[in-house]
């Protein structure tokens, strides 16, 4: 197990390295200046170039390279374009935000994810099954922006029941983990659903049944730990890339997480922000993964056996 | 779900998280987030806002524009211009206690001169005597600056240069506490009436007032900047109460007017214009810039693209710096227009490239001009792509149009013409404009202090320039603002900085 986990860590390091090529290159391919989102209106040239001379932009782009991988791999990612802050301190200060954020939109997506799927397998094809899978299907369907207004305009305008954005306490939590985790909680109502429908008709639970367990025994003793499997499955996928952020439900609630943090970045061409975070995210959505794939280990033993044979 | 969602909801709601109008706290939205608390860089309006709340000036703006003293009570210039001398008060402390003095503002100014601090705002000082060898690195300190005793410093400069007491009003000129220079980034040492409490980056600031503060506390305990990207959700906000003052966008004018809001409009010191590039073909001819400007039909997009926020211009310099009467010298005029085109040698029309900011909410009213162009046989594409690639683009000269505005840093017409159409900046940054005559009009107009010389000779100067039509010049734009029923005091101001809400107030009842 534990040599898994350091072949799989050890596996993301050609990765990495992949993500600063390429995020390097693209930085000076598109067109724009950093330099101009710093001056304002009335610079001199002078300052122009001793801005240039100071970061380093004016080296060759080869050079600038090498510096900056000798740099990450002493840990230090560079400072700011605009701020001047060290873009570890940026991140640092974000990212506990965007974790807050995506894991209370993971749990949204898995209880009502979830609950509904399980629902929705009781009686396969009634009308609350179509109902819920006709939500569902709007749920993967509605973009992101509009669901985020949708929820601002009803439940904190209309309703008042909530404030409409922000940032704090639990309150402003709720409706942008709703917005970010619907899409998660739509997708993993269709997969349990099909997952016990699929569970249901094999001989182990017509067994159980013929025991003459109750119903609700076979349902979540039996059928229902086959869902997680599904559910882990999601999880690594989407929750991976609510840790980069959630640029459009970051905007709309005001949200001041790592999505923002990248497009501001991008938008201004601040460098070692974009290096930093993209780096970051990437770093994230490796660990992610490793760690969904040795919970598929922990919770099916078939997964872990097969492993450990091939080893 | 929905029930279930409602459960969620209300049994949250049950545990107590309602949340009743702060009536100690006064909150507006930003768009954006600012670059941190150091004056130094404070080269965006944002940022610049928020400087002039926490720092204090020699001398600054009041709402209506007049200029007022700050930390100088009393400031005269010599005969010839050339020397300013300050009187300081002697009872402004910062917010850490300690007692502002001359000296802090001999470092402040040095600082940002200073060519360690890599300053973008240095040409607000570089004109100081001396300023330029330190600059460079060859001196210690700047000449012109001098202490004459406790309470008075002069600033001496090579020339006269009358807009100079203005730049001492702008955020980069603001008063540092000398002992607190380390970490401005984050943590401001400024004067002003009010204090940071937090800066949580893209979220919100959050400001106490200064209770002490020489020029009288501000009425209302705090101040909340939030940061709300999405133009739709600052709205939502308003409308939930939970933003004091809202500036509406022009798209949403229409939807705002019968809302049952406070309502204040504002004449901004702003021109919006499209710039043409003076210095290649086909813009280097002034018949198709002519034509250009008589294409359009101005007043109709104001009335009815814009719901008639917006005054028509007589040229680039918005009218309250113009004496006598304001007319556009560029009526809708399109068979003027085809006559200048031909005279121009575009018998059988061109073809041409806008270029524009992404995110412009003016895309409707870009297209409005695009039809009037194509109608006397100008036809222009319109090229979009954010703003950075936008800016750098007209930096280096690149588009032979592009679309823009210009907000005054001071109110000053000679912020409208200097570092618009005076050669060493139009050609290096802007639409590749240079002439002679019209040069030497506004060298002239920055020697001569504020007389009614200057004054009519604003007026010729942007009469001049509108004559030889470097840009299409589009119009001045009012902003409305809303602020909610429990808001008393607010009054918008034209300059960016002017505004530190000091006389606002919030609370129950008429």
């Amino acid at each position: 197990m534990i040599r898994y986990f350091i072949n799989r860590l050890l596996q993301a390091i050609p990765v990495l390295f992949g993500v600063i090529i390429i995020t390097f290159i693209l930085m000076y391919v598109i067109p724009g200046d950093p330099v101009v989102s710093m001056v304002g209106e009335r610079y001199s040239e002078e300052t122009i170039q001793r801005l240039r001379e100071e970061m380093h932009l004016n080296d060759p782009v080869p050079i600038q390279f090498i510096r900056y991988v000798g740099n990450v791999l002493k840990g230090d990612f560079g400072k700011s374009f605009i701020t001047g802050e060290p873009v570890t301190v940026i991140i640092m200060e974000k990212f506990p935000n965007t974790m807050m954020l995506a894991v209370v939109a993971m749990i949204f997506a898995v209880l009502i994810g979830v609950s509904l799927g399980m629902i929705s397998s009781i009686s396969p094809g009634s009308i609350l099954d179509r109902g819920i899978m006709i939500l569902a299907l709007a749920g993967i369907s509605a973009p992101v922006f509009w669901v985020g207004l949708i929820l601002v305009l009803v439940v904190g305008v209309m309703l008042q029941w909530l404030p409409p954005t922000g940032f704090g306490g639990i309150e402003y939590i709720i409706l942008p983990a709703l917005t970010l985790g619907l899409r998660s909680a739509a997708y993993l109502a269709r997969l349990t659903r099909s997952t016990m429908l699929e569970v249901l008709s094999q001989d182990y639970i017509r067994t159980a049944r013929s025991k003459g367990l109750p119903e609700w025994k076979v349902f979540l003793k039996h059928a229902f730990p086959n869902t997680l499997i599904p559910v882990i499955t999601v999880i690594g996928t989407d929750f991976g890339s609510y840790l980069s952020g959630a640029v459009l439900t970051e905007s709309i609630f005001g949200w001041p997480g790592m999505g923002r943090l990248a497009l501001e970045a991008i938008l201004k061409r601040d460098f070692p922000v974009i290096q930093g975070t993209v780096l970051f995210m990437a770093v994230m959505f490796v660990m992610v993964n490793v760690i969904v794939d040795l919970l598929y280990g922990v919770i099916d033993p078939r997964i872990r056996m097969e492993r450990t044979g091939k080893q | 779900m929905l029930n279930a969602l409602r459960v969620l909801i209300l049994s949250l709601l049950l545990a107590g998280c309602t949340k009743d109008i702060d009536y100690q706290t006064l909150t507006i939205p930003y768009s954006t987030d600012i670059r941190g608390f150091d004056p130094a860089f404070a080269t965006d309006l944002r940022t610049g806002k928020v400087i002039s709340l926490l720092y204090d000036n020699l001398v600054r703006f009041d709402l209506d524009m007049n200029l007022v003293p700050g930390a100088a009570k009393h400031w005269s210039v010599s005969a010839d211009g050339r020397k300013y001398t300050f009187i300081i008060r002697n009872n402004i402390r910062f917010h850490n206690g300690d007692l502002l003095t001359v000296d802090d503002i001999i470092v402040s100014f040095e600082r940002i001169l200073n060519p360690q601090t890599s300053s973008p705002q240095t040409w607000l000082l570089d004109r100081i005597t001396g300023a330029k060898e330190y600059l460079q690195g060859y001196t210690d300190s700047v000449r012109g600056l001098t202490v004459i005793n406790d309470s008075t410093l002069t600033i001496e400069l090579d020339e006269p240069f009358s807009p100079f007491i203005q730049y001492l009003a702008m955020p980069a000129t603001a008063i540092i506490n000398k002992n607190e220079m380390e970490h401005l980034t984050n943590i401001p040492a400024g004067s002003g009436p009010w204090k940071l409490d937090k800066w949580e980056r893209d979220g919100e600031i959050l400001f106490t007032r200064n209770i002490d503060y020489w020029d009288g506390s501000p009425k209302i305990e705090h101040l909340r900047i939030r940061i709300l990207s999405e133009i739709m959700t600052q709205s939502a906000e308003f409308e939930a109460g939970s933003l004091d003052i809202y500036e509406v966008p022009k798209g949403e004018l229409e939807y705002w007017r019968d809302k049952d809001y406070n309502k204040k409009e504002e004449n901004e010191l702003i021109i919006r214009y499209v710039g043409m590039n003076c210095s290649r073909p086909p813009f280097d001819n002034i018949y198709l810039r002519k034509a250009m400007n008589y294409a359009i039909d101005r007043e109709k997009i104001i009335h009815i693209l814009l719901n008639g926020s917006a005054t028509i211009t007589s040229g680039p310099v918005p009218p309250r710096f113009l004496t006598g009467e304001v007319r556009t010298q560029y009526e809708y005029n399109p068979g003027k227009a085809i006559n200048l085109l031909k005279k121009a040698g575009y018998k059988n029309g061109l073809n041409t490239e806008l270029y524009v900011a992404g995110g412009s909410e003016m895309f409707h009213v870009l297209e409005a001009l695009q039809s009037d162009w194509a109608a006397v046989g100008i036809n222009v594409e319109i090229k979009r792509s954010d703003w950075n690639v936008f800016k750098t683009a007209v930096r280096e000269g690149k588009p032979d149009l592009y679309y823009l505005d210009w907000y005054a840093d001071y109110p000053d017409g000679e912020n409208f013409l200097y570092p618009l159409f005076h050669s060493k900046e139009s050609m290096t940054k802007r639409n590749r404009f240079s002439d002679p005559d019209v040069d030497a009009i506004i060298e002239k107009i920055q020697r001569l202090p504020d007389n009614a010389e200057r004054q009519s000779l604003i007026v010729e100067a942007n009469n001049m320039i509108a004559d030889k039509a470097p840009w299409v010049f589009l119009w001045h734009s009012k902003t409305t603002y809303l602020t909610q029923k429990w808001i008393g005091g607010f009054r918008p101001s034209p300059i960016f900085n002017a505004q530190r809400y000091t006389l606002v107030t919030k609370q129950i009842g008429p």
